[in-house]
């Protein structure tokens, strides 16, 4: 009997033991976000995370992309006051969360940071070969931005969630910035919990107006299923990145909303691979997986037919000029490896769709279906012919020229076609030169083209956001550009 | 001579926690690979390599020069208390990787505590009513329940009590890990099938303790069936204490997929994570930690072993394994079973199984068992696959029977070693390395599966060889001066094959279940492969919309599992 009670007890002590975080209770109004990525480096604007901060209301860049065209946030106007220099005017009577105001030296400051880091923000790498991209100094009301050579879209880059200002505490590591108690948003980062989730409170002094909910906690959670649930059972009231899959499960009063992304799924066909080095296979392979329905029939209606990489998100591509189409040769049994990754529960039923479309055709098809770190260490590597990728045009700026030089330039950082041209190159580079906005675009067509017409990527879709919102919740932002998503204005009833 | 064996398991422990480090540290050689640009991905997703960042993250993360230098220097650290620095999240890694461990020994042993439940609600009738008739056998119908039990996967049990309990009825929370209530739902996932499995093995143990002399004498006394039910139990649990051990082991690492469905965060998870980040540091503390906790658990577990038996084993006064009595009734459930299974596979064979635009039909005329998310024949994609994942089950599980048997009866002692060792590596990070190693593919998964599957079987047969060899006639048969390799070959292995292989029958549903739970990460068969771990893997996210895409393979598996469960061997002692 002894022995019982000695088991018992430590049975009890252990089940009693280990909990972590804590449920939330909706009772105060506190928002309960579920992420779909952890904050592994606390928030950090270097990084992927930069745009977790922007989207929970954290961090606040200097002006904010609506369609593409800047409009006021922390700066509140600027011009081009020489080709190679930008004025920005700040905001007056702005305070950062820990209490100090924001000056344009601290705006300098940040500017400066972020332009030194390695590696360089997105936002800024094309600036990057002549050196520092950009360098900042306080003038008066506002600050100066000069670039080593003229940039049309400086304020467009701007924009960046990985060039946020923040107070100048919050740089004590300056490889890893700290947002706790140091942004500019509607709420306070307290603390981050290692890559569990992360604790804010409203903003009490926040320069838009009051904040509706009194905070938000928001948890990581890896699976999306489990967000959908989590959704579903009231535990969350907004939940990112919701499955396709899960997306018909979700009923009123919790709802799923879709923008359209700049965000396209594609099936990027290796120029150098022993198979598809021939145009005339890869028009075959074009021929045989194009049709398929990949919008209506595993995407369920919830994203977008592509006609091209640009898609709804980018209004201004539907004006694209028809491209020339190669003809298709005779498949004759070639076997080609296809690839993509299990991180998009979707990319792995599109394989399985293009790989049976291409057997049909007249192909032998292997297919790998990799975790997406280890199928990135093997990309470039001509481990496979043809690999299928969920790819962000939008690198932070809304400039289709950055995305195409480095998708399909041959110096390009994620080639992954392992296209090369130099006609193509020629064309980006120019484009690169000019300042209209309407040029650059008509070039990013063309060159959309010159890859079609090559076959070096077939498109299937362009994506939707899928945010899970929960019943009652008002004022979540649907931002095309995924930088916002918990506002001022989100509140719960 | 005896001092050397005494020490032995000791020394192939450590031997053991060394090379595991050593793997773990060459994991990014494996993978050839800069663990730099792993963690630049990591960092930078989607954005290629810069070499520059290259440079400075190589200089920050200050990486070892070659995988044994790596290992030692960590191996150094970690004795004095250092676990290292994460390269991913720069914080210190003792703290989030102990509380990850903590998180999942809460879960496992409330698992533990559902699976016992459980077994005993199978056992206790079946138990009962043979001490009442003096019967050694416990009956059929808790048998069968049992195996199919054992053959739920874990992660399709959970994903059915979620979308009822948590998200139907709201009774109980679907994600997180903040309080007891968050504990129910995964406890029962994990638990009910490893209930199935222990009850397998405990109703072969209480099937031995029956036929054993003292029954029959404790029955004409006239004992109350009761008090020789508790002592049958008694029995039962000695010979299976070591195995609950394992199971509790078992359950810390390789709950990854049910700690991802509930949002749990497990040290399962923690360790895959780092794995795939190449977070070297954490992967190594998460392994460590896991291995060093096996040790200690499976030390409790032989130590309980020697406590419940009490003064009989040192005595060497246990009674021989009597032979079961042959002639068993006849069921007809295997019969019924193995043709409703060929049945299927047969009439399966001919259809069509490639991919349409009718995704996720339910069962009609045309497709009687509905069809997939890319709408292909779930008829025909069960068929295709039924050879592959039957075959490959059944040579795994004949693989790990014979190491299992090698290392259980050849092995002398009792204590931890190096299998405990094996035993709390999570599968999923041993199927991650063997597929740095080979790719992969089918073959790498039941490599995996077969690296740690071994150890239960191997386990078990150390117990019985232990009780055996503390028989009367074995202790006879040393006297006469039979040789070491006559003992084991005359009188202790006729003493475990039967019930090891009857253990390592019940798991046979269980490799394919691993081979799944790897399918799940891409580490099993090709994702259109028709194997029926791809094709639960496939069908996952649909169990609420479209459940028969889960229920195919599962009954599946639920049939193969009848069949093996009955299959009886004639324990024939030579």
């Amino acid at each position: 009997m002894k022995r019982l009670a000695v088991v018992l007890a430590v049975l009890g002590l252990a089940l009693a033991g280990c909990f972590s975080g804590s449920g939330g209770d909706p009772a105060e109004g506190r928002l309960r976000v579920g992420l779909s990525f952890p904050p592994t480096s606390g928030l950090s604007p270097y990084g992927n995370e930069a745009t977790l901060a922007t989207r929970l209301g954290v961090t606040e860049p200097l002006v904010t992309l609506v369609g593409g065209t800047p409009i006021p946030a922390l700066a509140t106007a600027w011009t081009q006051i020489a080709p190679t220099a930008w004025r920005f005017v700040l905001r007056p009577g702005v305070t950062f969360h820990d209490g100090s105001p924001l000056t344009p030296d601290a705006v300098a400051g940040s500017l400066n940071r972020a332009a030194a880091a390695t590696p360089v923000p997105r936002a800024l790498a094309s600036l990057a070969e002549a050196g520092l991209p950009v360098t900042a100094r306080a003038d008066g009301d506002g600050v100066v931005v000069t670039t080593p050579v003229p940039d049309p879209v400086l304020p467009q880059r701007l924009a960046s969630p990985e060039l946020v200002v923040l107070a100048p505490g919050a740089y004590a590591d300056p490889t890893r910035p700290s947002p706790v108690r140091a942004g500019t948003g509607p709420f306070v980062l307290e603390r981050v919990d290692g890559s569990a989730g992360a604790t804010l409170a409203a903003n009490p002094a926040y320069w838009r107006g009051p904040v509706a909910a009194p905070g938000v906690d928001a948890r990581f959670l890896a699976d999306g299923t489990a967000r959908a649930n989590a959704l579903r059972a009231g535990e969350l009231d907004v939940a990112e990145a919701i499955p396709v899959s899960q997306v018909p499960t979700i009923t009123a009063p919790q709802q799923v909303v879709g923008v359209p992304l700049p965000r396209s799924v594609a099936v990027y066909l290796d120029q150098r691979s022993p198979v598809l080095a021939d145009p005339g296979v890869r028009a075959a392979v074009r021929g045989a997986i194009a049709p398929i329905d990949v919008a209506g029939t595993i995407y369920e209606g919830r994203a977008d037919a592509a006609a091209g990489l640009f898609g709804p998100a980018t209004p201004w591509a539907a004006a694209r000029p028809p491209h020339p189409v190669l003809p298709p040769a005779t498949p004759a049994g070639q076997r080609i490896r296809l690839a993509t990754y299990s991180d998009r529960a979707e990319l792995p039923e599109i394989a399985a769709a293009d790989a049976d479309a291409l057997r049909r055709a007249g192909f032998t098809v292997d297919v790998t279906v990799l975790e997406s770190s280890a199928f990135e260490a093997q990309l470039g590597t001509g481990a496979f012919d043809a690999v299928i990728i969920s790819r962000s045009q939008q690198l932070d700026t809304g400039d289709p020229v950055g995305y195409l030089a480095s998708d399909f330039s041959c110096a390009g950082s994620y080639n992954q076609a392992r296209y090369c041209d130099p006609a193509t190159d020629a064309l980006l580079a120019a484009a690169g030169q000019s300042t209209d906005v309407e040029t650059r675009r008509r070039a990013a067509l063309e060159v959309e083209g010159r890859v079609l017409a090559a076959d070096a990527v077939v498109p299937h879709i362009t994506e939707r956001a899928r945010v899970g919102v929960g019943g009652g919740l008002t004022g979540v932002a649907e931002d095309p550009n995924e930088q916002f998503l918990i506002t001022h204005e989100t509140r719960r009833g | 001579m005896s001092t050397a064996r005494r020490f032995l398991p000791l020394v192939t422990g450590a031997l053991a926690v060394l090379v595991l480090t050593v793997v773990v540290a060459a994991l990014p050689w494996l993978w050839d690979e800069d663990p730099a640009a792993s963690v630049l991905r990591v960092r930078y997703p989607e954005r290629g390599i810069d070499p520059d960042a290259l440079d400075a993250l190589r200089a920050e993360l200050d990486l070892p020069a070659d995988p044994v230098t790596g290992a030692l220097g960590w191996l150094g650290g970690a004795l004095t208390g250092d676990l290292g620095t994460s390269w991913v999240s720069r914080a210190p890694v003792g703290p989030s990787v102990a509380g990850a461990l903590g998180v999942s020994l809460t879960l496992a042993l409330s698992a533990v505590v559902v699976a016992a439940v459980a077994a005993l609600a199978l056992l206790a009738p079946g138990v009962w009513r043979a001490a009442r008739r003096g019967a050694s056998d416990t009956g059929r119908g808790g048998a069968v329940v049992a195996s199919v039990l054992g053959a739920v996967p874990e992660i399709v049990l959970g994903a059915v009590l979620v979308a009822v309990v948590a998200v139907g009825w709201g009774l109980l929370p679907s994600t997180g890990f903040a309080g007891p209530a968050h504990l129910v739902l995964p406890a029962l996932a994990l638990g009910l099938p490893a209930g199935g499995l222990l009850a397998r093995m405990l109703s072969s143990a209480a099937e031995s303790a029956l036929a054993e002399g003292w029954v029959r004498t404790w029955r004409s006394w006239g004992t109350p069936p009761g008090t020789v039910a508790l002592g049958v139990a008694r029995r039962a649990v000695a010979t299976a204490s070591p195995q609950i051990a394992l199971l509790v082991v078992g359950l810390l690492g390789s709950a990854v997929a049910v700690e991802q469905l509930f949002g749990i965060p497990g040290v399962g998870s923690a360790a895959l994570d780092a794995v795939l980040a190449q977070d070297l540091p954490v992967a190594q503390a998460a392994v460590m930690l896991l291995v060093v906790l096996g040790l200690v658990l499976g030390a409790v577990g032989v130590l309980a072993h020697r406590a419940l038996l009490g003064p009989a084993r040192s005595g060497s006064e246990l009674p021989a394994g009597v032979p079961l009595p042959s002639g068993h009734a006849r069921s007809w459930a295997p019969w019924a079973a193995a043709s409703a299974l060929a049945l299927v596979v047969l009439t399966g064979l001919p259809r069509d199984g490639a991919t349409t635009e009718r995704r996720l039909a339910p069962p009609s005329w045309s497709a009687p068992m509905g069809t997939d998310a890319v709408g292909r024949d779930l008829w025909a994609r069960i068929a295709h696959g039924a050879l592959l994942t039957v075959g490959t089950a059944v040579a795994v599980t004949a693989v790990c029977l014979v190491i299992g048997l090698l290392v259980g009866v050849g092995g002398r002692s009792a204590r931890a070693g190096a299998a405990d060792v094996v035993n709390a590596l999570p599968p999923v990070v041993v199927g991650l390395v063997i597929a740095a190693v080979a790719g992969p593919g089918l073959l790498g998964a039941a490599i995996a599966v077969i690296a740690v599957g071994w150890v239960p079987l191997a386990v078990h047969a150390r117990t019985l060889a232990t009780e055996a060899r503390a028989s009367g006639y074995v202790r006879a048969a040393v006297l006469a001066g039979a040789t070491p390799w006559r003992i084991a070959r005359r009188h202790v292995l006729p003493a475990v094959v039967g019930p090891v292989t009857r253990h390592g029958l019940a798991r046979v549903p269980h490799a394919a279940l691993g081979i799944a739970a790897l399918s799940f990460l891409g580490l099993g068969a090709a994702p259109d492969s028709p194997e029926w771990g791809a094709v639960l893997a496939d069908s996952l996210a649909y169990v609420e919309r479209a459940p028969w895409t889960i229920l195919a393979p599962t009954v599946g598996l639920a049939l193969l599992a009848v069949v093996v469960a009955l299959v009886r061997e004639s324990r024939a002692s030579s």
